[in-house]
């Protein structure tokens, strides 16, 4: 190794350490580089090492960390500004970098898409104001239309997808419903087959904004308009006063299958304004968001809520996560995303805040088995990869034209977003260990 | 005598004798001689003279040198040897005749000798004394004293090395001084030492001549200085001796002329006696002291004692006095050559001479001169107009006039930034309105359309299109009712906005259904005309003039139509539920411009071009309250919904702020619009209100009335909302119900979202 440095930049003796598999692999010595050079530069230099070895490899982009933070600068600034001495060998982790590789075909709607769904692997579900559901087995291809809603569809969440036969979904919607489908999710079609509710859940007064379903797949949980949060029970088996049989008004005989409206077993009160989000990620523990700029968590056995934050603006969404899936974060009118840990002790303030979006944020995901990485779509047309490890965005995706209106992710790999260009849209190939 | 008075002396008669050059000669040398003779005759004659020193021909020699001073080789040439010294020193003193005349000189000199006692006889003798006295006279003036400090003590000099300065301005050293012996001995061995005298002033010793010796002589025994002075001339009487006839007094001297005064002895004894008693204390003359006024400079002097000594201490100018080439007409050295000038270019800017002279032919063409005569009489106007009284300043820190308002942080939130744009229309907006759950937000538009649109996503729900530009636009207050009121011309629709649940959809329905519009009443059948609107299912509400303005009341059921009609057809209530219009029970004067109910209590408040007056719905009769605005023209009117407080907008730009409970004029008038006000905002739970104006802005305003009444309401100005584009300006703001967020409607036909 020479050390001599010609050039004026110092050198540093460093060991690249992965936990990625065989291909990623490169030789545990330590080699010497340039102080001032930024992820690109030390991508390049993995990149080259592994080539050495493996002639057929393909250039692949990396992230870097250094004591579990991504270094989003010079690495002699990086270690100047955390205090880290460069005299001993620097250990630096590398990962894949987080960024999608590849951009799908947009799958158009007749209107804007309110709301995308990517828990199932199977399909991708998505709600378009033109009040219908969409089920998509891949970009491209609808596999069913689940119709019904007379207003523009809010949310979808996908009830239970465990079975192997049948999947059953719900949607809200501002005509003030919900509804519950199920269908065949392997069933391969050539024409997207149409699908009505089995189920109408009645009850809110003004326009529902959010559903979410508990893990067990037995209830969903609502949040309208109307400051409330309802919960329903799923199962089609009518008990006795919970469900009647569908008038059919009409006359017609359009549906032959038996359809039931069902009531809210429970409503949450609490909130004084709109609730626009609701999450319902452990079984008898529901967070919602809400305009009336709180937070809440919501205990499903009392009805109480067991936390209030309180953030000052409008909140469009909520999402929990994280280590220990115990994070919520939260976006809504204003530009930035936080953050909150609220097994912190006596403070309500935002761990983390993200500023980097220009708009509201219309939309926040953290990845399902990540602990560090977060999704975020806003107003501005950008859907933001952020990785609680740095302030920066880890990639910034603008296939939007216009608002992003909601965004998920798929199969850990994939963003699915929805907007008001009408579009979804997936970027695949996002690698995250 | 001096070597210059000498050479002085040649040169005239050089110039007398140019032709006869030998001759003057001889005339020139004849004179020493002719003066050395008379002095030895004087001397000889002068009894009282010590004869010790004046005996003997050493003494003529000595007088000669004393008389020619450095020429002693001259003379003693003349006198003695004749030798060639006096070649050389004629030499120098006569280097402008040249060398021919030096040559001559021996011949000339023993010529001279033999003249002299040839013309001794001849020659008058008081003419040759007079001519001694006039040279001596005339020297005596022409020789400058050698030192130039005048006439000064010279103790200030004391303790200087030199006495004073010369002719040119050089210092004259003092000379060394011999000490008391060595002066001694050199006055034994030198005879000619007793008239030697220290002249302090030039610090030179001085040897006194012959004829200065006998003028001290003749001093000292009391005569004229000048032994020519003739002491006893005849009298010449200019006296008139003839008698006069008249004395000028007849009376006889009185005799105490002649006899000492016996009060003036009186006097002098009673002073006597008192002196010697003690009583009067006679002062010793004063000893003048020996070192007379202290010296200093003038121009060094900067220490504290003189700054002291003068109540007014200017420092010494220190300024360079202008050289010649500062003159408007330099001489030509001064005069920078072309290469020169180009040097100075290529200098630094600091080291560049200030001034390059420059000639010029006259003063007029200086360039300065053209204005000279401008400024000068500018000048003069300056000293002539400048105020001769101070002016009385009020020293005022500017920053405590500023009233103490609280930091705009402390009263957040407030809307402050936009994110959300509504885009749809095509015409300027003119009117927004949102429904009571902040949930959508309805607007027209001079495109006739109205829409409604979703506040969350900005998205358009509905639009309805007419013929006709869209004046208001006004949503029900009542969430159970979603209707829409919409003015436009002289037209006024109830529309269904189809957005309540199925029974409200149905009471709406029924409502609007076309077949139970009751007959109207008499007294309003000319004002208005109820009718069903085909188009869209609504209710259509023909007015007999423009609609102005509209208002709902709280409870949803009544609307205020505005028009352009004085007395009691200006205003009229249309009841909803019943289908009916009725006229206010009251008659406005002047044409109202807009109307507004009270949010709790019965009263409307009707705004006219001027004022605002507050009548009772339930009375009849003259208004109740009448608030003066003071302002030109009422745009627009808002209220906070406590109810006692009013924010009046004019189209001059101005704001009021009336707080009903303390006065009819208004509490605070806010001028910050420089174009017209639009229209006005209260916020209905934040403490906020805006105003938005046809410059294009709107500002947002935190006004907090508290519940004590002694206690005024708190207003400051929080934000300036820009963003809409310049041309048409912003027509319309609405507070958000529930959020502290500011809808903005401008005539670039999109409306902002303000958020906080």
């Amino acid at each position: 190794m020479d050390v001599d440095g010609e050039d004026v930049s110092r050198r540093l003796h460093v060991k690249f350490v992965t936990k990625l598999d065989s291909p990623f692999k490169v030789p545990v010595n330590s080699v010497a580089i340039p102080s001032n050079v930024t992820r690109l530069g030390l991508s390049s230099i993995v990149n080259s090492i592994i080539q050495s070895d493996n002639p057929e490899w393909k250039t692949e982009p990396f992230d870097f960390l250094i004591d579990g933070e991504l270094i989003r600068m010079s690495l002699e600034e990086f270690l100047l500004a955390k205090g880290i001495s460069a005299e001993r060998t620097l250990e630096i982790e590398y990962i894949r970098a987080v960024t999608p590789r590849k951009e799908e075909e947009p799958s158009l709607h007749n209107d804007w898409v309110s709301a995308v769904n990517g828990s199932s692997p199977r399909f991708i579900l998505t709600g378009c104001y033109d009040g219908l559901g969409r089920v998509w087995s891949s970009a491209g291809s609808c596999s069913h239309i689940l119709e019904g809603h007379s207003g523009a569809i809010s949310s979808v969440a996908v009830v239970n997808s465990k079975d192997a036969e049948t999947v059953t979904v719900a949607t809200a919607s501002k005509d003030r419903t919900l509804r519950l489908f199920k269908f065949d999710a392997d069933e391969s079609v050539d024409s997207s087959t149409r699908v009505t509710a089995y189920k109408i859940l009645r009850g809110h007064k003004a326009s529902v904004q959010s559903v979410s379903a508990q893990k067990s797949g037995d209830m969903v949980c609502s949040s309208s308009w109307d400051c409330t949060i309802n919960l329903w029970n799923t199962n089609q088996s009518t008990s006795e006063g919970e469900s009647v049989p569908v008038k059919k008004r009409k006359g017609n005989n359009q549906a032959d299958e038996s359809q039931s409206e069902g009531e809210a077993v429970t409503t949450l009160v609490g909130h004084t304004q709109c609730v626009s989000s609701v999450v319902w990620p452990e079984h008898d523990v529901i967070y919602s968001a809400s305009w009336d700029h709180s937070v809440r968590r919501w205990d499903v056995e009392t009805g109480k809520d067991s936390l209030n934050l309180f953030c000052g603006k409008a909140l469009n969404t909520v999402d929990v996560g994280g280590e220990g899936s115990a994070l919520i974060a939260a976006g809504g009118s204003d530009p930035i995303l936080r953050v909150w840990d609220p097994r912190k002790p006596g403070t309500s303030a935002p761990i983390f805040q993200f500023s980097s979006h220009s708009s509201w944020i219309s939309a926040c995901k953290w990845h399902r088995s990540s602990w560090y990485h977060l999704l975020s779509a806003s107003y501005d047309g950008k859907i933001m990869l952020w990785d609680l490890r740095t302030a920066w965005p880890l990639s910034i995706i603008e296939t939007h034209n216009d608002k992003v209106l909601s965004a998920d992710w798929w199969k850990g790999e994939n963003v699915i977003s929805g907007g008001a260009d009408s579009n979804l849209r997936i970027s695949s190939g996002i690698a995250i260990s | 005598m001096t070597k210059k008075s000498k050479g002085g002396k040649e040169d005239k008669t050089a110039i007398e004798t140019k032709s006869k050059s030998v001759s003057g000669k001889s005339q020139k040398q004849k004179k020493p001689v002719e003066k050395e003779e008379e002095l030895i005759q004087e001397s000889g004659t002068d009894s009282d003279y010590d004869g010790d020193s004046l005996s003997g021909s050493l003494n003529s020699d000595d007088f000669d040198s004393d008389i020619f001073e450095s020429e002693d080789d001259v003379t003693q040439g003349g006198t003695e040897e004749d030798g060639g010294d006096g070649e050389s020193s004629q030499d120098e003193l006569l280097d402008h005749e040249g060398s021919i005349d030096s040559e001559d000189g021996d011949d000339g000199s023993e010529q001279i000798d033999s003249d002299n006692i040839e013309e001794e006889d001849g020659s008058d003798e008081a003419s040759d004394r007079d001519e001694a006295v006039e040279e001596s006279d005339s020297s005596e003036d022409e020789v400058a004293p050698r030192n130039t400090v005048g006439d000064v003590p010279l103790n200030w000099y004391k303790d200087e090395k030199h006495i004073g300065y010369d002719i040119t301005g050089k210092k004259i050293t003092k000379k060394e001084r011999q000490d008391k012996l060595d002066s001694f001995l050199a006055s034994m061995d030198d005879s000619k030492n007793w008239r030697k005298i220290i002249d302090d002033y030039n610090d030179e010793e001085v040897e006194l001549t012959k004829e200065e010796s006998k003028m001290v002589r003749r001093l000292l025994k009391g005569q004229a200085p000048h032994a020519d002075f003739d002491p006893y001339a005849d009298y010449v009487d200019w006296f008139k001796w003839t008698d006069a006839i008249h004395p000028l007094s007849s009376a006889p001297e009185p005799k105490r002329r002649f006899i000492p005064s016996i009060w003036e002895a009186k006097k002098v004894v009673k002073l006597v006696r008192r002196i010697r008693m003690g009583l009067i204390k006679v002062k010793k003359p004063e000893e003048e002291p020996e070192e007379g006024p202290v010296p200093y400079l003038l121009w060094d002097a900067l220490t504290s004692d003189q700054k002291n000594k003068h109540l007014t201490y200017i420092p010494p100018p220190k300024l360079k006095l202008p050289g010649h080439e500062e003159s408007y007409n330099p001489s030509l050295e001064y005069i920078p050559t072309e290469e020169e000038k180009a040097s100075y270019e290529l200098m630094f800017e600091e080291d560049r001479p200030k001034l390059i002279p420059t000639r010029f032919t006259c003063l007029r063409s200086i360039p300065a001169y053209e204005n000279a005569l401008k400024e000068s009489f500018e000048r003069c106007l300056d000293l002539y107009l400048c105020p001769r009284i101070r002016k009385k300043r009020i020293n005022i820190d500017p920053e405590s006039l500023k009233p103490k308002l609280p930091s705009r942080k402390d009263l957040r939130p407030y809307p402050n930034s936009c994110y959300l744009e509504y885009k749809g229309h095509t015409g300027a907006v003119t009117s927004i309105s949102t429904d009571s759950s902040g949930q959508w937000i309805a607007s027209g538009s001079t495109d006739g359309s109205v829409r409604i649109w979703e506040v969350e996503t900005g998205r358009c729900l509905k639009v309805w299109q007419f013929d006709e530009a869209i004046k208001f636009v006004a949503w029900n207050p009542l969430s159970s009712l979603p209707v829409l009121a919409i003015a436009m011309g002289r037209d006024l629709f109830f529309l269904n906005t189809e957005l309540g649940n199925d029974e409200e959809q149905e009471v709406i329905k029924e409502m609007f259904h076309s077949g139970n519009i009751p007959e109207p009443e008499a007294s309003v059948a000319a004002i208005v005309t109820w009718l069903s609107d085909e188009l869209y299912g609504g209710i259509k509400i023909r007015h007999f003039k423009n609609i102005s303005s509209i208002d709902w009341h709280r409870k949803g059921d009544y609307l205020s139509t505005v028009m352009a009609s004085g007395e009691t057809r200006g205003v009229v209530l249309h009841q909803l539920s019943k289908k009916k219009t009725q006229r206010l029970p009251f008659k406005i004067r002047g044409l109202p411009v807009c109307t507004l109910f009270h949010p709790s209590l019965s009263y409307i408040f009707v705004a006219t071009r001027k004022d605002v007056r507050v009548y009772n719905l339930l009375k009849t009769g003259l208004a109740t309250k009448k608030l003066e605005t003071g302002m030109r023209e009422i745009s627009s009117m808002a209220i906070h919904p406590g109810g006692d407080n009013l924010i009046v907008g004019s189209k001059e730009g101005k704001m009021c702020w009336f707080d009903m409970d303390l006065s009819s004029k208004p509490y605070k008038t806010l001028k910050n619009h420089p174009k017209d006000i639009t229209n006005v905002a209260v916020h209905r739970s934040y403490p906020l209100f805006a105003s938005c104006s046809e410059d294009s802005t709107a500002y947002v305003f935190h006004g907090k009335v508290y519940n004590d009444l002694n206690q005024n309401p708190l207003i400051v100005p929080l934000e300036i909302l820009r963003g809409h584009s310049i041309k048409g300006g912003v027509l319309d703001c609405k507070f958000h119900p529930r959020q502290p967020w500011l809808f903005t409607a401008g005539a670039d036909s999109i409306i902002k979202l303000y958020c906080h």
